[in-house]
């Protein structure tokens, strides 16, 4: 090129100001929220040291020997899940499947998706701990309040999953002269039962960690065990507690979530061995 | 139909699936069974007991029903407190999930070591309950707003570095491999490319974040963390029902007005 | 049962009626008369059509999308209803029935889809097992309870489309062809006087697309079925049925020998010239 070269300017982003408006207000927002808080903030420098120390006379030397007691009780939570797992679906199979579009009336279907968006926003450890005071604090009351607390979010995701379902399969049930349970039978449960299989282990792997919270609370497993030995400042039980609650927890995520992906995918069909010497054209 | 001239029908093996479905009925019945033993910690499915119970206790529910307004101003210090930790939690986390997203996503990080370190320790964290947390923190701490902040801090680090690092790794990498074939090194890479691509991702992370934490934060209390929770238990125990069921309503009221900000936001954002 | 006569037939160059060789109660005709459908939100979908099927014709209907095809041929087996008009099949008026007569009739009514509409995640055996719904008592249908007289038949109408080495794959792992072939082995299980395919080919490649028209072709030459094929391609349409019915805008504008029908004669029905997206090639 010849000649001078301008500068180049490159075009104003207008956008900006209306960020950086944004930006302040809700940079202030949050300063006032930090800087309300009765918390001794000189305290936070410290805070990583404290954390550490505590680690330490936690996980350095757990204490094993109490690891039986504290397998009960894990089961115990376990257990408490996964009644209150079965419970919760068996409840939310029926209902999800009466709010679902095109099967329940309207009159019926919104008061149902009412309560269980009502459900859902209240917080399951204030329900469980509702009912816990009602009908007293024992596993079986815990895997009921697990059960109940469930249904909101349970039943949605049952009304969505049949919502979704292909419509055309039931059109060639009808079409060929089936009655309507038929056609949930043959054409509706087939699309839809691998998901909602799917959701109800995904329910155990939730109420795994509630059981755990409803035991804090007094409910029995591990959480009461947690926190009895916190009371007392019992770290060396508290860290085994700790390391059997993270063991448990993870090892039945994998499980179940290992087992969720292979209900989705379908089961792998084993043609035999006559087939797979055939090999002819169809 | 005629079935003079027809002649056999040959059917290919049929698959083995019923033993696998009895197997696994079986499985399933077994594993029921063994968590309604109470010797080894299974629950006793004491019905009747259930029952009477809740006879007795029925109209304590049924207070639920009769929420006691004037109860009302008690509960907005502590409605505040509430909100004040899940917002910094909120953000604290937000500040510290971005470079453990990166670290924790295959396209931004290809060390697998650190990567699956990082994966690991997230895994954890998120197999720790919240008042799990909340309870053990209050113990080391003591009393009060921090032992909440804290749990709300961990608690949404799980969530959002678990959820954005896997949307991360499902996108498309190409426009990194363009990067790196420029010559840039990793960091420099991280910082041109993905960030601007994943900013939409974290967002809609960080307002989910935000959305769960109100409802968390509203029970942490019960475990003396902080927020209304230590009002939520300390009527309950005076069986006030009326009272809680008024505390549940501003729950119900604010955790709606947040889902429908963030929302509202999550659309304009992605 | 001997087959049913119509008195008077109004289309020219009908073919006499096909001997009844395999279909235990005959081909049916299909008389619609005057029939007109509006839908609950005031669309005319059909107005005044009134045509006659002689049984044992093969019949197509042809128009472009929203010309009414589809609500045509689900007036037959009542999947629609029709607002004015009468709708017979065989003895049966199908327009007032409901219920059980109505799943009676439907019974003998086969129908195919151009998605398929197969339970994707159940084996090809019970998808075809659907197509004996109409003629076995509820317990057994809900629990899937078979009799050697349905297995034979279902059995028999899989090998009659070459189908049978598939018969306990998973329906979603065959091609769309397979799937289709399927679809008729499920309708001919039915022991159908009728047969209804609502766009059979749209989602198939060419090759595929002629294989199953020639199934159709070879069925109704073989046991004399009525067929009726809704099919917006007109080489398809011309080479493979003998009769052309041409819907435009809800409303009958031909009706002929699909050998005398003509480009001029397709321009009419779709009311434009004709695109190469009309015709399918090989």
């Amino acid at each position: 090129m010849s000649g001078p070269v301008g500068v180049l300017h490159p075009p104003v982003r207008r956008r900006r100001t209306a960020a950086t408006v944004w930006a302040v207000v809700v940079g202030g927002v949050v300063v006032a929220a930090t800087a309300g808080l009765q918390i001794d903030w000189r305290e936070l420098g410290q805070l990583p040291a404290e954390l550490l120390r505590f680690g330490t006379l936690m996980f350095t030397d757990p204490d094993w020997e109490r690891l039986p007691r504290a397998l009960f009780e894990m089961w115990r939570s376990i257990s408490m899940a996964w009644i209150g797992a079965i419970l919760c679906v068996v409840l939310s199979i029926p209902l999800g499947i009466l709010a679902a579009r095109g099967v329940g009336p309207r009159w019926v279907r919104l008061p149902l998706r009412g309560i269980f968006a009502v459900i859902r926003a209240v917080p399951e450890v204030i329900i469980a701990l509702l009912l816990l005071t009602v009908t007293g604090l024992t596993p079986l009351t815990g895997a009921l309040a697990l059960g109940i607390a469930g249904i909101g979010t349970q039943a949605k995701w049952v009304y969505e999953t049949i919502e979704s379902a292909e419509e055309g399969t039931s059109e060639a049930v009808r079409a060929a002269g089936g009655t309507t349970a038929e056609v949930a039978r043959w054409a509706l449960w087939p699309a839809v039962a691998p998901a909602l299989m799917s959701f109800a282990l995904y329910r155990f792997e939730i109420n795994i960690r509630t059981s755990a919270v409803l035991g804090l609370v007094g409910a029995g497993g591990v959480g009461s065990m947690l926190a009895n030995y916190t009371n007392f400042r019992a770290w060396d039980t508290v860290g085994m507690l700790l390391i059997v609650v993270i063991v448990a927890t993870m090892i039945i995520d994998a499980i179940s979530g290992a087992i969720r992906r292979r209900i989705m995918q379908g089961p792998a069909v084993n043609p035999g061995r006559r087939l797979v010497a055939r090999g002819g054209k169809h | 139909m005629s079935a003079t001239t027809t002649p056999e029908l040959t059917l290919p093996p049929k698959p083995r699936n019923i033993r696998q479905r009895v197997l696994v009925a079986t499985g399933f019945l077994l594993f029921t069974i063994a968590t309604c033993i109470p010797a080894i910690g299974g629950i006793t499915l004491d019905i009747a007991a259930l029952i009477r119970n809740w006879n007795n206790g029925a109209g304590l529910l049924l207070q639920l029903f009769t929420p006691d307004f004037t109860f009302l101003p008690r509960t907005i210090g502590p409605m505040i407190e509430t909100l004040q930790m899940a917002l910094v939690g909120a953000v604290g986390a937000a500040i510290v999930s971005v470079p453990l997203t990166l670290w924790a996503a295959t396209p931004t990080n290809p060390n697998s070591i650190t990567r699956q370190a990082v994966r690991t320790v997230i895994n954890v964290i998120r197999a720790i309950p919240d008042l799990v947390y909340a309870t053990v923190l209050v113990a080391m701490l003591g009393v009060g707003a921090l032992p909440g902040v804290l749990t709300l801090f961990l608690f949404n680090v799980g969530v959002v570095v678990k959820l954005v690092s896997e949307a991360i790794d499902s996108a498309d990498h190409a426009y990194m491999e363009a990067g790196r074939a420029a010559g840039g090194s990793q960091l420099q890479i991280n910082r041109v490319t993905a960030l601007p691509q994943a900013w939409p991702l974290f967002a809609n992370q960080w307002l989910y974040a935000l959305e769960l934490n109100v409802r968390i934060s509203a029970i942490l209390g019960i475990v003396g963390a902080g927020g209304i929770g230590r009002l939520i238990d300390e009527r309950r125990a005076f069986f006030a029902y009326d009272d809680v069921s008024v505390i549940i309503l501003q729950i119900l009221v604010v955790v709606v007005l947040i889902e429908f900000v963030s929302h509202a936001l999550r659309r304009r954002l992605t | 049962m001997a087959a049913e006569t119509q008195p008077n037939s109004r289309a020219e160059g009908q073919r006499p009626e096909a001997e009844d060789t395999s279909s235990a109660s005959g081909s049916w005709p299909i008389t619609l008369d005057n029939v007109g459908v509006t839908y609950p939100n005031g669309t005319v979908a059909l107005s005044d059509v009134s045509l006659t099927i002689a049984p044992g014709e093969m019949v197509a209907i042809v128009g472009l999308s929203g010309s009414g095809k589809s609500t045509l041929i689900r007036t037959i087996n009542g999947l629609v209803s029709a607002t004015t008009g009468t709708v017979t099949v065989g003895p049966h008026t199908v327009n007032g029935l409901t219920g059980r007569q109505l799943r009676q009739v439907r019974g003998h009514i086969g129908m195919i889809f151009q998605g398929f509409n197969l339970a994707d995640r159940a084996s090809v055996y019970r998808n075809v097992m659907v197509g004996r719904f109409s003629h076995t008592p509820s317990y057994r249908t809900l629990l899937g309870i078979t009799t050697p007289h349905d297995r034979e038949l279902a059995l028999r109408s899989l090998n009659s489309v070459g189908m049978l080495d598939k018969v306990w794959t998973r329906a979603g792992q065959l091609s769309g062809g397979q799937k289709q072939r399927v679809a008729i082995a499920r309708a001919l299980t039915q022991e159908p006087s009728v047969m209804l395919a609502d766009e059979p080919v749209a989602s198939l490649d060419p090759p595929t697309a002629h294989a199953v028209m020639n199934d159709l072709r070879r069925i109704n030459n073989e046991s004399g079925l009525t067929v009726v094929i809704n099919i917006h391609l007109m080489d398809l349409a011309r080479t493979y049925t003998t009769r052309l019915i041409g819907l435009r805008d809800g409303r009958l504008v031909y009706d002929g020998p699909a050998a005398d029908a003509t480009d001029r004669d397709f321009e009419e029905i779709y009311g434009r010239p004709i695109q190469p997206d009309d015709q399918l090639g090989s």
